[in-house]
């Protein structure tokens, strides 16, 4: 090859490589996001590792937790919408509805990882037959306990309860230790909590919680009670600290985190809270469990992705989702920071082996639901729901029969809306 | 004709301030307003129905029990603050160095976020690990750590409190402002005939101070009326919805239940109540002083 050639090579693959970082110059979009604030620690990573590897950046705002519907609903309405949007997945169905979201149903069809979706994300992301949105940063309800306080109470501090009934038989063990130590913990004045870690108990037993319409199963079956009547027994046995009764959810981790509890329910998202800040506290995690040992379920919780409607850059954004079930998300941005993945396929990889508590989690979420209801904030969130004022009066004032009857009633008047 | 064009221009030196009112106070009113009369929801849609959501008010016992729950919190925290405000006003109204420290240490709390002072509190509460339930115990007024917010008299007793300690520096320096203009002849002209320190606060200080002393009670009493962060921080409405103030069920019903329509008729009432309370205490106050 003639020395003029290879220059006239040299010059093409300049130009060539000139023209092609211009074009991704010119062609890559800033994108805006938005993220519910206490989910914005795992977004943050899942965005900070897209934006290494993606021409199109993303910038990431928090809005805080109570704010995200006001603020997506008056976006979408102006025509101001982010190009994303990740918020707490039980918002999903209201939002479908209300037509604030962009169908990626064919998008997610052609995407071979969609198959190995964990069930409840595609569930909770369709409405009339299309899909809306993927899992993006999931968490799950499970139980731990401390190991510590087990076996000082003369109970094996590797195994967990399998039964409603054997939580309440080691927290008297636990509670028998005297001074501080208590069985253990709720929220009691949380109804978000308690959706997450005292419903799943119920659902295990057999219970349905919650009301697809006014016509649908309320807070059917013995769980409910069963639970109910469990919570009642550690309350007046005085296995709980008085404080749950009042504690709104600012103690729902700290409160085990302390040391003295005994059982608790909580998240997945403790175990990188640990690993962090408490990495010598000697806990054991395990899925709640119903009334016979191998029952078992979780609140398959997180936060969902999607494309508002009138976003601005569509395209660019779906991008993201498709991302998001790409092993690259899944492994890099989610496994190896102690979060669950949302493929199944992946549950089991390099970063979950030898780790019980993310494989507890994993199975938790393929154990796990996730309720399909309109008006869920009304039912439950709301800070005088039939779901917290339900729990309130059965444990605390002791009426389980007519607790469950009055929250029916007005779950189903709801539901009717 | 040269005062015509005087008013023409008076209204185009206004007309910045005129049409900033219009846009950011009139406008949100009037479609406050209308708003009231729409089913509208946060979630989109709706259509006009007349005066339903009124009707549906003045039958929601929640909002008349959260309307009264408010008025009793009003009529506990402002008197008890008036009382403190002033104190503390008469206590630092002088200038030396140990007061004026003790005015600021006092204002302090008043730069803090009222929902970061909530949450401040709602840990010195705290039954397990709270300084103040510690420091009572230890000083033997309680013989065990309490449970604030377990019952609805308790939690509002500790919400006002921590209301207290937040707010209590404003009203001072409005007071201290209102005291420190009364001229220094007049108090030397009582002692002169021999006022006592008490017959110079009643008779003197309070009457020539009372305009900063009204604004200051204005301005707790329409705080209070509008009382939200500290109790959602705090009791979270509880027990069983005891301690829902009337702006904390407003929101409940426009960003819980997405009920903008019922939201805006709860705070068209609110509005009115309000306006009206605050004309009646400017009137019969002014009436007073006079």
């Amino acid at each position: 090859m003639k020395p003029a050639t290879l220059t006239g090579l040299g010059r093409s693959l300049l130009t060539a490589s000139v023209l092609s970082m211009m074009a991704s110059t010119a062609f890559a979009e800033d994108l805006s996001m938005w993220v519910r604030e206490s989910a914005a620690d795992p977004a943050t990573l899942m965005v900070d590792l897209w934006n290494t590897s993606h021409a199109n950046k993303i910038t990431l705002t928090a809005i805080p937790d109570n704010q995200v519907v006001t603020k997506l609903a008056t976006s979408v309405r102006s025509g101001d919408a982010p190009d994303l949007v990740s918020f707490d997945l039980i918002y999903m169905p209201d939002f479908m509805k209300a037509g604030f979201l962009t169908d990626v149903t064919a998008q997610l069809a052609a995407d071979p990882h969609y198959a190995t979706h964990v069930q409840a994300y595609k569930d909770i992301a369709t409405y009339e037959g299309k899909t809306y949105g993927v899992g993006f940063t999931p968490d799950v309800s499970v139980l731990v306990w401390n190991k510590d306080l087990f076996k000082r109470a003369g109970l094996d501090p590797e195994k967990g309860p399998t039964t409603i009934q054997e939580i309440v038989d080691y927290a008297r063990k636990v509670k028998a230790l005297g001074g501080d130590n208590y069985g253990f913990w709720f929220s009691g004045a949380c109804p978000g909590c308690n959706i997450f870690v005292t419903s799943p108990l119920m659902v295990a037993a057999g219970s349905q919680i919650l009301p697809k319409n006014g016509t649908d199963q309320a807070l059917s079956g013995d769980g409910v009670k069963v639970v109910l009547e469990a919570y009642k027994t550690m309350w007046d046995e005085k296995l709980i600290p008085e404080s749950a009764q009042t504690d709104t959810g600012a103690n729902f981790v700290s409160a085990f985190v302390g040391g003295n509890i005994g059982i608790a329910g909580t998240g997945g998202f403790l175990i990188s809270l640990m690993k962090r800040e408490h990495p010598e506290f000697n806990y054991g995690m395990t899925l709640l469990p119903g009334v016979e040992a191998g029952q078992v379920s979780g609140f398959v919780g997180g936060d969902v992705v999607a494309v508002p409607a009138n976003g601005k850059h569509e395209a660019e954004a779906r991008e993201f989702l498709t991302w998001v079930l790409s092993d690259e998300a899944q492994l890099q941005g989610l496994a190896k920071n102690s979060i669950l993945t949302t493929r199944t396929d992946l549950a089991d990889n390099e970063y979950t082996k030898g780790n019980e508590p993310v494989l507890v989690t994993a199975k938790a979420l393929a154990a796990g639901y996730v309720p399909w209801v309109f008006h869920f904030a009304d039912m439950v969130n709301s800070d005088s729901s039939p779901w917290i004022t339900m729990l309130q009066q059965a444990i605390f004032d002791g009426d389980v029969d007519g607790a469950i009857t009055e929250a029916r009633a007005a779950m189903l008047e709801i539901a009717a809306r | 004709m040269a005062q015509r064009r005087n008013r023409w221009t008076g209204l185009a030196y206004m007309a910045p301030a005129l049409a900033f009112v219009a846009v950011f106070v009139l406008w949100p009113l009037v479609h406050l307003i209308y708003i009231s009369f729409t089913s509208e929801s946060l979630l989109g849609g709706g259509k006009w129905v007349g005066f339903d959501n009124y009707a549906k008010a003045f039958g929601d016992k929640n909002f008349w029990r959260a309307f009264t729950f408010t008025l009793t919190y009003t009529a506990y925290l402002t008197p008890i603050l008036m009382v403190l405000n002033l104190a503390l006003a008469l206590l630092t109204a002088r200038n030396t160095p140990l007061r004026q420290l003790t005015r600021t240490v006092v204002f302090l709390p008043v730069v803090i976020g009222l929902a970061s002072s909530s949450l401040l509190w709602y840990w010195l509460f705290d039954q397990q690990v709270g300084l103040f339930n510690k420091a009572l115990v230890d000083l033997g007024i309680l013989d065990q750590p309490l449970v604030w917010f377990k019952k609805a008299n308790t939690g509002q007793l500790g919400v006002m409190i921590s209301v207290l300690w937040k707010v209590v520096g404003f009203g001072m320096i409005l007071m201290v402002a209102g005291i420190q203009a009364i001229g220094n002849d007049i108090i030397e002209a009582a002692k002169i005939d021999g006022a006592s320190g008490w017959m110079q606060v009643r008779r003197i200080i309070i009457p020539l101070a009372s305009r900063s002393i009204l604004l200051a009670t204005l301005i707790s009493a329409i705080g209070s009326m509008l009382a939200f962060e500290q109790f959602y921080l705090m009791t979270g409405g509880g027990p069983r919805g005891q301690t829902f103030t009337s702006v904390y069920w407003i929101y409940q019903n426009s960003f819980v239940r997405f009920d903008l329509g019922y939201g805006a008729a709860l705070s068209v009432i609110l509005m009115a109540v309000i306006t009206t309370g605050t004309a009646l205490q400017l009137y019969l106050t002014r009436r007073g002083i006079r």
